[in-house]
């Protein structure tokens, strides 16, 4: 971190680099939490221009944590906290397949069955999953946006795929 | 336990070669990776950090203006007072007008300790803030001043400006008649090019342009303010005019030449008593017409 030289993120090249490193595991990170209805591409811009307004009192190295906090926190103020359904992509929808329609049907049931899986993990497992398991992030990096330890990260992944198999076995 | 070792490892691809092959060889291998495919269609929509950069940029571009947010409230605020010194100031330098109707005297304190006042028909100016520096009434009408010692005090009407410096002096403005007399102390008329001072019973009287010479006064104050009207040589045009203001009441004057002089006077508080004072000495008759209306005719 070469930029840590500077007490704080008021210039606006390392405002962008700041932006660059971080804004996208953010927006993940807001939508794997919350889900899409909040908006989290709103929140994350809503996050720098907080970070750009307070720009004389953060350090560069505190900027990733500042900006985690202000985006969660504007998050939680939004509305009482919903279950978090989230979307899957449909697979490209082919004009003829050779895949037999039984196939067909039980993935399309297994998938719903996972959504649901989804939403009732709880948010810190959840995120903690999905960054491991979509971004394929290492549990350390994970940990390091977290602001927590490598093994409650460990825990999280965990406890998240024992308990989503335990609930698409009930389903 | 060492299956639970195993899948962490996986999840943190931490395997080696030697535990993938014991984790390919767990009996639900086929469901954890199916449910780690799967779970890979959950993934958060397209986020391009450079098409959101610039927009938060922008936003900063916009805000960064009104990034102060104390500066509106204080503009507020500041309209507010602006407003306000605005109103008082204006009407501190607005004048002071005091008016008399017909048949009414009043007495007012100006500023300082002087003092006027008016008879009926009157209208007095004067500005409050900037007594102190110039003490100046505007004068419609008829008024007497008491002056308290001081700097110079001007009463400016239509026909000239009475100047002084602490004294006692009446001032009748009407129509056709200009009347300073000066009671005590030094006072100075500025008639046109006229410039005159007078001493203690001294008039100056300037009637339908034309200065009028007068016996010294000998009351100490105008007859007027012990509500009588007095009149010595003056056109009786005059003299129905300043009964009218003290009556109001309208007098129609049939067939006779008003500007006979007369000299006399009338009461303010007894109309019957007034209109023979004013009538018997010229041979003339009254009647009352209405309430406001009287019609004299000579005989």
């Amino acid at each position: 971190m070469s930029d840590s030289l500077k007490d704080n993120v008021c210039d606006e090249t390392l405002f962008s680099s700041v932006f660059n490193r971080y804004s996208k595991d953010l927006h993940n990170f807001l939508y794997y939490k919350f889900g899409e209805r909040l908006n989290p591409k709103d929140k994350v811009q809503e996050a720098f221009i907080k970070l750009w307004q307070n720009c004389a009192k953060v350090k560069p190295n505190k900027a990733k944590s500042y900006l985690y906090t202000i985006a969660n926190n504007l998050m939680l103020n939004e509305a009482a906290h919903q279950k978090v359904v989230l979307n899957f992509q449909k697979l490209p929808t082919k004009s003829h397949t050779n895949e037999n329609p039984e196939f067909l049907l039980e993935e399309q049931q297994y998938m719903e069955k996972l959504q649901k899986a989804l939403s009732n993990l709880t948010d810190a497992q959840r995120t903690a999953f999905m960054m491991n398991r979509i971004e394929g992030k290492k549990h350390r990096e994970i940990a390091e946006l977290l602001g927590i330890s490598t093994k409650a990260v460990e825990k999280r992944i965990y406890g998240a795929l024992k308990k989503l198999r335990e609930t698409i076995k009930e389903i | 336990m060492k299956r639970e070792e195993l899948i962490k490892k996986w999840l943190d691809e931490e395997l080696n070669p030697m535990e993938l092959k014991a984790f390919n060889a767990l009996e639900d291998h086929d469901d954890l990776v199916k449910l780690s495919d799967s779970v890979k269609r959950f993934a958060a929509p397209e986020y391009t950090p450079e098409n959101e950069l610039q927009s938060v940029l922008q936003k900063i571009d916009h805000s960064s203006t009104s990034n102060n947010s104390w500066v509106k409230p204080l503009i507020g605020i500041a309209a507010i007072l602006t407003i306000f010194f605005g109103i008082s100031y204006y009407n501190s330098t607005l004048d002071t007008e005091i008016n008399t109707l017909a048949s009414e005297k009043t007495k007012i304190e100006l500023p300082d300790a002087s003092d006027a006042t008016l008879n009926a028909l009157t209208s007095l100016k004067f500005n409050n803030n900037r007594w102190t520096n110039k003490r100046e009434v505007k004068l419609e009408g008829e008024a007497f001043f008491k002056v308290a010692k001081g700097s110079r005090f001007d009463v400016i009407t239509k026909d000239g400006i009475v100047s002084v410096l602490g004294t006692q002096f009446n001032v009748k403005q009407r129509e056709n008649l200009f009347e300073v007399v000066c009671y005590e102390g030094l006072v100075a008329v500025a008639h046109g090019d006229n410039y005159v001072k007078l001493n203690p019973g001294d008039s100056y009287v300037i009637l339908d342009g034309k200065l009028i010479a007068k016996e010294k006064e000998t009351q100490i104050t105008p007859s007027w303010l012990d509500n009588i009207s007095h009149f010595e040589s003056m056109p009786f045009k005059e003299v129905v005019a300043e009964f009218e203001r003290q009556y109001n009441v309208s007098v129609t004057i049939g067939s006779m030449d008003t500007t006979l002089l007369f000299t006399g006077n009338f009461k303010h508080n007894d109309m019957d008593l007034a209109l023979k004072s004013i009538t018997l000495p010229l041979n003339l008759k009254y009647s009352l017409k209405n309430d406001s209306t009287i019609v004299l005719s000579s005989e």
